[in-house]
């Protein structure tokens, strides 16, 4: 069995906004979801920027019993959910349990769950650790929250492939899908602002003290960021009978490994895994209208990933737009590829693309058309979502417009 | 057609041996893994036993070079991928790098890491952590570390679904090659033995020794909970067509599998095993078997009050009046609970038990519970002809995954 598949519901959970329309309003006005960390004591430490999302109130998706029994990115993704659920006008109550999956990527998993245990630990010794907590950190949980939450059951996996973890998920959905395993996925990611990864980026020295200038010569690091993205995957005919909007058809992803460095990303791997989604698409460089770039803000990955682009496109690199929506909302980690996927449907469905802001002085190592501030109105037919992760976990999916 | 999967290779780096040879040979002799913790203090706790591979020395399978900013879980899979590329007579090399992937189950195995890293920071300053332990932090470095070591360069993925992992990463694996994004993969998973698990393990109520006696004893009486364990097994797959090319010697064939989550609460087993029930049915028909073509059944069963009995009821259900000819074995009684990595381990055991001709044991057997009724193969092993086997992983937070190897 071969089925084509459709994305019919997006759910984002953003320091852009929640919910599609805000996040994509805001996103192609070229705003900033970047403030001043909150959630915890920045004081001692030289950097004090990120994406935290200040207005996410879970009280809005979940009760409040629930929340005391979940970490800040179960909520996320369960809000992701509910979002995507009423853009697809779907009931949870009415999918088949038999024939249903949940993919959730992440890096951290519960991060937050985590922070707490730890402090209390250090603080207070370890008697005095919550008992309850302690069975809320797995990183599984996000996807067993999410099929608690609903009563689905099912295929319910969290795939924890780092800051790629969002197309991970998005494409074993679409391979579910296509050989026809289940008949409707729920597939995203989603981290919650995590310490650790404040701290471990901060101490990489990746991290820049202000603003996120992917592409741009001076450039200064990534930021720290937040959020959950779902998609809503399903076979076409169960679209077209249902009469769903489709926003984009999933024609393929390609993976690969740098198989190099946990840290450092390799132009070899990401040039690999793009030729991979080509090859399995049958998609030619110069059908492709738009790349969502992985894009950090890093000097060595967006070097890296404009190389891997030029080996792929040859000619045809100058002529493709590649944004990098990490300008406005910092890396959102696990989500972050989820987001972009978000990002792209949306970008297919309203032929625009969206920016890659605070960009100011060109790099000749990123000679590529990044769409510098402003958006783009103009015919998105194929978008590509690039996503790559700590250890090299490399992932590139293919998006394209619905036709009959 | 799909594309039949076998297996050309095994690793394992268990509690009672490492290596399949040294593991099966302890299987069939029913040694025990489990003994008093020595790589944290239990002085405080009412608990004192754990089965740790207290024998580990990565050096010697590894080499001393690049091992150490690495943590245990990912030492531990390295191992386990060296032993497991040796016995598939596998070398990665240039031209067939990007045909090899890795699929790994693991959802504790960075826990200390992440423990430790973020209180280095709230102990010392956020400038005092060391930034080469930060990338361990991440749940995919073991893997990923991995794939670094042997120059794989398909695609490297980590499944975290508690105690189904790493059979999942073992269909995902099957899903890589059945769609030609792969065409070996290195399937399985890993979890290491740290206190902040077993204290995990120990708050939640789950470890054996609090009311009762301090054993790994499943489908017994006596039974109260699990003891914590770790290990890591590495299942080498790709078609029977590869295999055929490469010239390798089958091991066995994954003839299905099946998975159900079942959504029900946090950490309490389903009373009535619904989603096992259905991940056996679902192995069964994906491999097109009937109930009457099992011979085996190495069991999920870890010694906990209510997972062995749901176990035991859920298969005499699927199974029917075959259950009562079907022998069945707690593999944790031997290896106590390894988690994620149960899984593989159960089905790198089961993998030697069709090969050896011979059923392990449930050690720790003594007494009887009329919930707990099967044929478990009480503690000495026997031998038997096994032509198929299912092998089970569920856990108390709804997965439930079964995998059926065949001859």
């Amino acid at each position: 069995m071969s089925r084509r598949v459709v994305v019919t519901g997006l759910g984002v959970v953003t320091s852009l906004g929640i919910g599609k329309d805000e996040f994509w309003k805001n996103l192609i006005q070229g705003k900033s979801g970047i403030s001043k960390v909150e959630s915890f004591d920045v004081s001692n430490y030289s950097r004090s920027f990120g994406g935290e999302i200040k207005n996410f109130q879970p009280l809005q998706f979940i009760t409040e019993r629930e929340i005391k029994r979940m970490g800040r990115a179960s909520q996320l993704v369960i809000a992701a959910t509910e979002l995507a659920f009423k853009d697809t006008k779907i009931d949870a109550g009415h999918l088949d349990s038999d024939k249903s999956a949940v993919i959730i990527g992440t890096t951290m998993g519960e991060a937050n769950i985590f922070e707490i245990l730890n402090k209390a630990w250090l603080e207070r010794g370890l008697e005095k650790v919550d008992p309850f907590l302690v069975g809320r950190t797995t990183a599984n949980l996000l996807s067993v929250n999410l099929g608690i939450h609903y009563k689905l059951g099912g295929i319910n996996l969290v795939v924890p492939t780092a800051c790629a973890a969002g197309n991970y998920a998005i494409g074993y959905g679409f391979d579910l899908i296509k050989e026809g395993r289940v008949n409707f996925a729920i597939c995203g990611g989603a981290d919650a602002f995590s310490r650790i990864a404040f701290t471990g980026f901060a101490r990489l020295y990746a991290m820049s003290a202000d603003i996120c200038q992917p592409f741009d010569k001076n450039r200064k690091g990534m930021l720290v960021g937040e959020g959950g993205a779902v998609l809503i995957l399903e076979p076409l005919e169960s679209a077209q009978k249902r009469g769903a909007l489709i926003y984009a058809e999933i024609l393929g992803y390609g993976l690969s490994c740098d198989a190099h460095h946990m840290t450092i990303p390799s132009e070899d791997g990401i040039t690999r895994c793009i030729q991979n989604a080509l090859k399995e698409t049958g998609v030619r460089p110069q059908e492709i209208n738009y790349i969502s770039a992985h894009g950090t803000g890093t000097a060595q990955n967006d070097k890296n990933e404009c190389i891997a682009i030029k080996n792929v496109f040859g000619e045809h690199s100058k002529k493709v737009a590649v944004s990098s929506i990490k300008s406005m909302l910092g890396h959102c980690m696990g989500a972050a590829s989820g987001i972009e996927a978000a990002a792209c449907c949306m970008a297919i469905k309203e032929d625009i693309i969206p920016p890659t802001i605070n960009y100011q002085t060109p790099d000749p190592d990123c000679d590529i058309d990044c769409v510098p501030n402003e958006a783009r109105r103009t015919k998105v037919n194929i978008a590509l979502n690039n996503a790559y992760a700590f250890g090299g976990n490399n992932s590139c999916v293919v998006f394209k417009k619905y036709e009959r | 057609m799909k594309d039949k999967i076998v297996i050309t290779g095994i690793g394992v780096l268990s509690s009672i041996g490492i290596g399949k040879d040294a593991f099966w040979q302890a299987l069939e002799e029913g040694k025990s893994g489990v003994k008093p913790v020595t790589l944290f203090d239990t002085s405080k706790l009412k608990v004192k036993m754990g089965a740790e591979i207290s024998d580990f020395n990565p050096g010697a399978i590894l080499g001393e070079k690049g091992l150490r900013n690495l943590d245990r879980a990912t030492k531990l899979l390295l191992c386990t991928g060296k032993l497991a590329l040796d016995d598939a007579r596998l070398e990665i090399d240039d031209i067939n790098s990007n045909a090899i992937g890795i699929s790994i189950g693991t959802t504790v195995g960075s826990l200390w890491s992440i423990s430790e890293f973020d209180k280095s920071a709230l102990r010392d300053g956020p400038h005092f952590v060391n930034p080469a332990e930060f990338p361990n932090t991440v749940i995919n470095s073991p893997p990923s570390q991995l794939a670094i070591r042997l120059k794989s360069k398909g695609p490297c993925a980590t499944i975290s679904s508690g105690f189904t992992s790493s059979l999942d990463a073992i269909k995902y694996g099957i899903d890589l090659i059945r769609n030609r994004r792969a065409q070996i993969v290195l399937a399985g998973g890993v979890e290491e033995f740290c206190e902040q698990t077993y204290l995990g393990f120990y708050k939640v109520n789950f470890l054996a020794g609090v009311k009762g006696p301090e054993l790994s004893c499943p489908f017994d009486q006596r039974r109260n909970g699990v003891i914590l364990g770790e290990g890591s097994a590495i299942l080498v797959l790709e078609s029977e067509e590869s295999a055929k090319k490469r010239g390798v010697d089958i091991y066995s064939h994954i003839l299905g599998f099946g998975t159900h989550f079942y959504p029900y609460a946090i950490n309490k087993y389903e009373p009535q095993g619904k989603g096992l029930k259905k991940a056996m049915k679902f192995a069964l028909e994906d491999a097109g078997a009937s109930a009457e073509d099992i011979d085996y059944i190495s069991c999920a069963a870890n010694s906990m009050q209510d997972a062995d009995a749901i176990e035991t009821a859920s298969i005499k259900e699927v199974f029917g009046k075959k259950a009562e000819e079907i022998s069945v074995t707690a593999t944790k009684s031997m290896l106590g609970e390894t988690f994620s990595a149960a899984g593989v381990l159960a089905a790198a055991a089961t993998v030697g038990a069709i090969n050896k001709d011979f059923l392990p044991p449930t050690i720790n057997y003594a007494q009887k519970d009329p919930v707990c009724d099967l044929d478990c193969v009480a503690v000495k092993s026997r031998a038997a002809r096994i032509n198929k086997a299912v092998v089970n992983a569920f856990g108390p937070s709804g997965s439930n995954s079964c995998i059926l190897i065949g001859k």
